[in-house]
């Protein structure tokens, strides 16, 4: 079993855990009744991918300055995971509007917004294929990862003048009771774990591509050690 | 300055885009009219969203023109050995298309009035132009980035729409207000200054990555 292996066996478990804590020890709540328990993994996975977004940024702004192939690594993964919890984020905030407003999607501030953060970093995965590999690629990308971090917020705010749907901001304000409290932090750090797992994962197989010779990735699998069989 | 003289003139010789152009977006209001049920009632409502349409994707077409003739001729090599930093020939380029699309928009908004009969006023000339110079920025920064990448026709609009988005936000609602929708134009106005502001700063730091080689 490999260090990354273990993590990910790591990772699962404690997703298991936080599934307990939303499902068994969070009550119901008075309103919303059951649809209100996507709300936990929904915030988490939010909060998750803007921090896989703000390691974009800080990567691409240390490549800029450095030209650190690691950097330029960081970047590709934590992009890559970004957009998968970006798009888990607004699959279940779908279901969770359809359960509560009634309809799948509206023209909200914060809607909007987060739906233009999956299209801009897409397009940066897409870049990102679609760009020769080596360094024009990986400053592109990196100007890319940059502007797209800097846009939202305005998106963000520009928006959020005139309409609004979404519910603000619950946990700093105190509004909930303390087990929904807790089971929602357990969540937010499992989640976040599974994030940085699923980073270093993708950063480790980026690593490999690199040091592959291009278009020869067969070569690299032949060269692995055979794992033991568990 | 040179390097914006040089398309110009090399678009004053040719005229090959600016008449295209036109075209294109008096085909916009055409279709639009199939699209809609235009009448004397919705035509304030529906202008300013066909406005925004027409002329984003006439955007995409000059910005993605701006570096078409350096690509076919590998003369942006040339120009980056010339002492002038990349910032000013970014300038230079960026200048040189939003005036297109400003030519352009001197068709655009005309014919929107006279087709649509909406007002033609100030304040959305003011609003129109302004989302331009950011436009303009942002448009040639991911221009210059996908001439040399493969499927660049396909890349330009995905990279470049989500990051107009805040010109859009703020032009749109301008526009509505110029064309008599009730709401804060000089609010409005005012952010897109804020975004021109940022995004002519932004860029021009981020011309050196994207130029240099």
């Amino acid at each position: 079993m490999t260090r990354y292996t273990r993590l990910a066996g790591a990772a699962v478990l404690l997703m298991l855990a936080s599934a307990a804590m939303i499902f068994i020890y969070a009550p119901e709540d008075y309103l919303q009744k059951e649809p209100q328990r996507i709300f936990y993994l929904h915030v988490s996975t939010a909060i998750a991918a803007f921090a896989c977004f703000a390691v974009v940024l800080v990567a691409s702004g240390i490549y800029l300055r450095k030209e650190s192939a690691a950097a330029d690594r960081l970047a590709r993964a934590a992009a890559l995971v970004g957009v998968v919890l970006t798009t888990v984020t607004l699959v279940m905030g779908s279901i969770y509007a359809k359960a509560i407003w009634g309809m799948f999607w509206t023209w909200d501030a914060r809607l909007t917004s987060t739906l233009v953060l999956w299209i801009i970093y897409a397009g940066y995965l897409l870049l990102r294929s679609l760009a020769e590999p080596g360094r024009q690629a990986a400053r592109f990308a990196a100007v890319v990862g940059i502007f797209g971090f800097v846009d939202v917020p305005i998106v963000y705010f520009s928006v959020t003048w005139w309409r609004t749907q979404h519910p603000g901001p619950v946990i700093v304000t105190d509004a909930l009771p303390p087990q929904m409290l807790l089971a929602f932090l357990v969540t937010m750090a499992c989640t976040l774990f599974l994030a940085g797992v699923m980073v270093a994962i993708r950063y480790r197989i980026e690593t490999l591509q690199d040091q592959a010779p291009a278009g020869a990735p067969a070569t690299v699998l032949a060269q692995r050690e055979p794992e033991p069989a568990r | 300055m040179a390097v914006a003289r040089k398309d110009l003139t090399s678009e004053w010789r040719t005229r090959e885009l600016v008449p295209a152009l036109g075209q294109f977006v008096v085909l916009a209001l055409v279709i639009a009219n199939f699209g809609f049920q235009i009448d004397s009632r919705n035509a304030t409502t529906i202008a300013p969203g066909v406005l925004w349409l027409a002329l984003v994707f006439a955007g995409l077409v000059a910005f993605g023109r701006a570096f078409a003739a350096e690509r076919e001729q590998a003369s942006l090599e040339a120009m980056l050995l010339t002492p002038a930093s990349a910032a000013a020939i970014f300038a230079g380029k960026a200048i040189a298309a939003a005036l297109l699309l400003i030519a352009c928009e001197a068709v655009l908004l005309p014919a929107l009035a006279l087709l649509f009969g909406t007002p033609l006023n100030v304040e959305l000339v003011v609003a129109v132009l302004l989302a331009t110079v950011g436009m303009a920025a942002l448009g040639c920064l991911f221009a210059a980035m996908v001439a040399r990448v493969r499927a660049r026709e396909v890349l330009l609009p995905l990279l470049t729409l989500p990051l107009w988005i805040p010109f859009i936000v703020a032009g749109g609602q301008a526009v509505q207000v110029a064309m008599g929708a009730s709401g804060d134009y000089n609010q409005a106005v005012a952010l897109l200054v804020d975004f021109d502001i940022l995004f002519v700063v932004l860029t021009s730091l981020a011309a050196r990555f994207v130029l240099d080689d």
